[in-house]
């Protein structure tokens, strides 16, 4: 299973943000999507994700995604948006149950055994098991974010989209988040290979977590090969205009 | 909470909602034992008349005037609360409801036109108030959501909210207009705007009741739907519930349920706005429980609000609108405030 990118362009409205992309994402890879501020990262998963039409085409499977039911979507690719606001305060436990929506289809909220089963695993990988009745308005902003994760574990998809799911978390979380994603991916949880996609602003975070990076400047890649030749100083001040020699870290 | 717990609260509810209920037809200037109003109730349902000891003209107080009434403001209530409980979820903003998003005052607006022009479609007969209702009311969300569309691309529910609010000011303003331009009407109509139950009928509720029943079905075959829904339309996509299919057929459902009861009653505000927030306050957010519950206790409410608008000044009716609003308004702010001081 995987996902093509062909001749695609995107946008909001008149303004286009990526232009003429051409991609190919296979079953069980971990990819980097980096690229500064605007650049169009965001729009690229939401793309993929079928959240937004597009020029050119975008297949998962062999079938285009925005042919596909919602529904039908959401069993290939869960995402995880950059923002997650909370408007009425579910519990942790109801949240998490909410990603089993498109893998088990109850209509009235009973979801099956093994969805619950599934759920719950989900919610011990990220380390949120023990708050599953506090809710979400009692929760920090990176006990939130790990419950988010929860969920879209939860979707139990074989594409992960993640958009910055190193927000909010401190620094010993980042690094656990990083060991999560790689026992995701190797499918320890759902018992078959997954593949990553994911953004983030931390580096270092990148780097453990992924292998393949494909950098995005003004809605175009710039760059699609190994994390390390990716994060490499000439191609990151390419990237991001700045010459990160003098930003500590890199 | 637990199952236990919840079925308890759900008990103790519905014990409530009775007691209210049957409190809302047994008070008034004429008073009645439980016993003889069972018996005429009985009476009536078996076909077997007025029962031995009751007076014909009890009968006829307690099961023309007295129950019709205070089921209609039950079922108003109700299908008011459910109406608002599905906005709020669908547009993540707990100041959504009917009211504020103009469906109520398009829908009353409808049934002014047709009582003042006495417009008549023989097909429709005695569904000519309650279609005019639905149809304005839905006229007037449609209206609001392309406005919207066009000011804001991304369609964002706080301008939704906005231009619901601006446009049910206007649409007051123009029944403030008809009232003053046909001063025939104009008391009818001014009591039109602040909602009234005098006169409602079996008649009235059994159009009110299939429409509560179409309504409650298919805002429960929604509810995991408006659970994801309430993180927002993004994340919905994502989880895959497809947002803007889900927001055409819910709001279709919440005008049908609006736009009759309004038809019938005139605009009362505010219940649909509070009863779902005390409702989540004491059941959660999970629609599953939210719907249900919210018609339980926006009936009870509404049902206790007219069996006060009709007798505290006794003879005279204070608008059920302005009680709604006078009671609502302290007991809202005390729940909402002291659980987030709770919480704090």
């Amino acid at each position: 299973m995987k996902i093509v990118v062909k001749g695609m362009s995107a946008g909001y409205g008149s303004s286009e943000i990526l232009k003429d992309i051409d991609l190919e994402i296979g079953s069980g890879e971990k990819v980097f999507i980096g690229g500064s501020n605007g650049s169009g990262k965001t729009t690229l998963l939401k793309v993929m994700s079928g959240l937004i039409s597009h020029k050119g085409t975008v297949t998962v499977d062999g079938k285009e995604i925005s042919k596909m039911k919602r529904k039908e979507a959401a069993k290939l690719i869960s995402l995880m948006p950059q923002t997650s606001e909370v408007y009425f305060p579910y519990t942790v436990r109801e949240t998490v149950m909410l990603g089993t929506y498109a893998s088990s289809g109850s209509i009235l909220g009973g979801a099956p055994a093994s969805a619950v089963e599934y759920a719950v695993k989900c919610m011990e990988d990220c380390g949120v098991e023990d708050l599953q009745d506090r809710h979400l308005d009692e929760l920090s902003g990176g006990q939130l974010q790990r419950v988010l994760l929860a969920r879209t574990f939860a979707q139990k998809s074989p594409f992960l989209f993640l958009d910055e799911p190193g927000n909010n978390l401190d620094i010993k979380y980042r690094a656990e988040l990083c060991d999560k994603l790689n026992v995701w991916a190797a499918g320890e949880t759902s018992g078959i290979p997954n593949t990553l996609v994911a953004i983030f602003h931390d580096l270092e975070q990148a780097r453990r977590c992924c292998t393949r990076a494909v950098m995005l400047k003004d809605g175009k890649v710039i760059f699609d090969g190994c994390i390390a030749d990716g994060l490499k100083p000439e191609m990151l001040i390419k990237v991001y205009d700045f010459d990160v020699t003098s930003y500590s870290g890199v | 909470m637990t199952k236990k717990g919840t079925g308890l609260k759900i008990a103790i509810s519905a014990v409530l909602c009775l007691f209210i209920l049957v409190l809302a037809i047994r008070q008034g200037s004429v008073y009645i034992s439980l016993k003889d109003l069972f018996g005429i109730i009985g009476g009536h349902i078996t076909g077997k008349g007025t029962p031995d000891g009751v007076e014909p003209m009890m009968d006829s107080i307690f099961w023309t005037i007295r129950m019709p009434r205070a089921v209609m403001a039950f079922l108003v209530g109700g299908a008011l609360s459910m109406s608002g409980a599905c906005m709020q979820a669908l547009l993540q903003n707990p100041l959504a409801s009917s009211y504020t998003l103009g469906v109520s005052s398009g829908a009353s607006l409808g049934a002014a036109l047709v009582l003042i022009l006495e417009i008549s479609i023989p097909v429709l007969s005695g569904f000519m108030l309650p279609f005019a209702g639905f149809v304005f009311g839905l006229a007037t969300v449609v209206i609001a959501l392309m406005l919207t569309s066009a000011i804001d691309r991304s369609v964002s529910n706080t301008t939704v909210v906005l231009i619901g609010m601006v446009l049910s000011l206007f649409v007051n303003g123009m029944m403030n207009l008809l009232s003053t331009l046909n001063a025939d009407h104009s008391k009818q109509l001014i009591l039109w705007m602040m909602g009234s139950f005098s006169a409602r009928g079996w008649k009235h509720c059994a159009i009110l009741f299939p429409v509560c029943v179409i309504g409650f079905v298919c805002l429960m075959l929604m509810s995991r739907k408006m659970d994801i829904m309430s993180f927002g339309d993004l994340q919905a996509q994502a989880m895959g519930v497809d947002a803007k299919k889900t927001k055409i057929v819910a709001i279709l459902v919440c005008s049908l349920l609006t736009g009759v009861s309004v038809a019938f009653t005139g605009v009362i505000g505010f219940i649909d706005l509070a009863a779902p927030h005390v409702v989540r306050k004491i059941f959660g957010p999970s629609h599953k429980l939210v719907i249900p519950m919210s018609f339980i206790y926006g009936g009870a409410f509404m049902a206790l609000c007219d069996l006060i608008s009709r007798t505290l000044l006794s003879p005279r009716e204070i608008p059920v609108g302005a009680v709604t609003a006078l009671i609502g308004a302290p007991f809202f702010a005390y729940v909402f405030f002291a659980s987030r001081r709770k919480r704090a």
